[in-house]
């Protein structure tokens, strides 16, 4: 019985991030944009792509076909947006929370497109809907793929614009502390817990972060 | 002696699954993922070397290409789900279900193969809808094959525990005789599976229908070994398309299809790492029973495996679409 019990805790265990090996690596930067009242209004999203991504997109488009890592304007001009045409239902794989309740962004917009060193690179910027007075509860912002196909990572110092008064820090995910949650999560699951609705607070649990703090003005 | 070394499989098994489930391979699963990050930017420096022609670039692509299986199999997967629930549930011997493992990855690559030239090539697929049929429709596919092995597993098992049951009631009966305290009752059963016995046993042996027990086996086996390859290989690995569409794209497709082949080795060593720690297992779990017992375990080792296996493909398969 005991066996049975082992058995069945590894494999489900082993089984809960379905897809967990990655096939993308995206290099990630975060810049919170402030107001003149020092409220973040938006954040501008860097995305540098690995370079066999980069290989494979350049490759669609019949790019850079003698890998000398240099695009004429023509082909940069036409570059621009590639990775902006978002599926129904995708939200960016960026999320912002301010004492753990998310914050409404808008879709992307102003969207750059870049090519250096075998690797493409896009920013894109990423309105709140509401500007965020960060005083007592610092900014949030988290980037991963709930499903895992996307391995993002914060790699970027974040920058902070007209925010003079605020610190920004990278977190890296603590993986033993994501993977007592998952445990957690697979108990409430057996319990009878909402396996749909744990599933995205599990894909953030192994995000990079970025805690942007703010000195409240007197 | 040998005794020991079976019930230290049990251990080694437990172990890994005690690391798993407290976080242990948490450090381990960072290093695969800078790993599989690094392999991913040398497989593109090696299609780059590959078509301009550099020297040794053959060699560079293979090699990368096999690390890349390795490394990508290194996680949880399906393949590893199905062989490794397989070799606990049923007893199967060490070098048959590595081959069968080995064979599943490299029809695997096969298929990857075969979807981007007739998608890609043949039909004219992009390549997002050469993936969206292999997520969307053959990765569920696989799902289902699994979940079926899982589903057959669960009825062997069940049929087995059956028997075990027929044969318990016949026995206690049998003892019938000493529990005096039954009184009539018990002396009418007495008789019964003396009387019927016979009967049964002559309907089944003397009707001559079909195939005999050893011809049954081989058969179930060839149907598993199928059932177990088709689960496995139907759900092409993301990598090798990326890799196949690509180098079709750069006019070298040859190098992407010895690179999948080289992929599908690489993911082979695991599986069959998984298949070799599921029959040490298992025989680990029966070595540990009285001799008595094993007979009666097995049938609960297929049931059980038989269940994990399928409501995981099923639950995997829900949350897919």
């Amino acid at each position: 019985m005991r066996l049975k019990i082992t058995l069945a805790a590894l494999l489900i265990g082993g089984a809960a991030p379905a897809a967990a090996h990655p096939h993308m690596f995206v290099d990630t930067g975060v810049e919170v944009i402030f107001d003149n009242q020092g409220r973040a209004t938006a954040l501008r999203i860097t995305w540098i792509y690995d370079d066999l991504t980069s290989l494979g997109i350049l490759s669609d488009r019949g790019m850079d076909e003698d890998f000398d890592g240099v695009l004429t304007p023509e082909e940069l001009a036409a570059l621009s947006g590639f990775d902006m045409q978002w599926d129904a239902g995708f939200d960016g794989d960026t999320y912002a929370l301010q004492a753990a309740a998310p914050l409404a962004l808008s879709g992307p917009s102003d969207w750059t497109a870049s090519y250096s060193e075998a690797k493409l690179s896009s920013t894109h910027l990423r309105r709140f809907t509401a500007p965020v007075v960060i005083a007592s509860q610092p900014l949030v912002v988290q980037t991963y793929d709930p499903s895992y196909y996307v391995a993002y990572a914060i790699v970027a110092q974040t920058v902070l614009t007209d925010g003079p008064a605020c610190t920004a820090e990278t977190f890296a995910p603590d993986r033993a502390a994501a993977d007592a949650i998952l445990q957690a999560s697979i108990s409430e699951m057996a319990g009878g817990g909402d396996a749909e609705g744990d599933f995205p607070a599990i894909g953030a649990a192994y995000a990079d972060e970025v805690r942007i703090t703010c000195v409240a003005p007197s | 002696m040998r005794r020991t070394l079976l019930i230290l499989g049990l251990a080694v098994a437990a172990s890994l699954a005690v690391l798993w489930l407290t976080g242990g391979y948490a450090a381990l699963q960072a290093w695969v993922l800078a790993a599989q990050r690094e392999a991913q930017s040398t497989l593109a420096s090696a299609v780059r070397a590959i078509k301009t022609g550099q020297p040794g670039a053959w060699l560079g692509l293979l090699t990368i290409c096999f690390s890349y299986g390795v490394l990508h199999a290194a996680g949880p997967g399906h393949g590893k789900m199905l062989i490794g629930g397989y070799g606990i549930g049923r007893r199967v011997p060490m070098l048959a279900l590595s081959s069968i493992a080995l064979a599943a990855s490299l029809v695997q690559a096969g298929v990857a193969v075969a979807v981007v030239y007739a998608g890609v090539a043949v039909l004219g697929w992009t390549r997002k809808q050469t993936e969206g049929v292999a997520t969307d429709i053959m990765a569920p596919a696989g799902m289902l094959a699994i979940a079926g092995v899982g589903l057959w597993l669960m009825w062997r098992g069940y049929a087995g525990l059956r028997r075990n049951w027929a044969s318990d009631a016949g026995a206690r009966l049998e003892h019938g005789h000493d529990h005096h305290n039954h009184g009539k009752e018990s002396g009418e059963h007495v008789h019964a599976p003396h009387v019927h016995a016979p009967h049964v046993h002559d309907a089944h042996c003397g009707h001559a229908h079909g195939p005999s027990l050893d011809q049954v086996t081989n058969l179930t086996g060839w149907r598993d070994t199928a059932a177990l390859i088709a689960g496995i290989a139907m759900r092409p690995c993301s990598g090798a398309l990326f890799l196949l569409i690509l180098t079709w794209q750069l006019g070298i497709g040859v190098a992407g299809i010895a690179g999948t082949f080289a992929m599908g080795v690489g993911t082979a060593l695991v599986t069959i790492g998984v298949a070799l720690l599921a029959v040490w297992a298992r025989e680990g779990a029966l070595a540990s029973l009285p001799m008595n017992r094993v007979a009666r375990a097995l049938p609960l080792f297929e049931m059980t495996a038989g269940a994990l296996v399928a409501a995981l493909a099923l639950s995997l398969l829900g949350q897919s679409l």
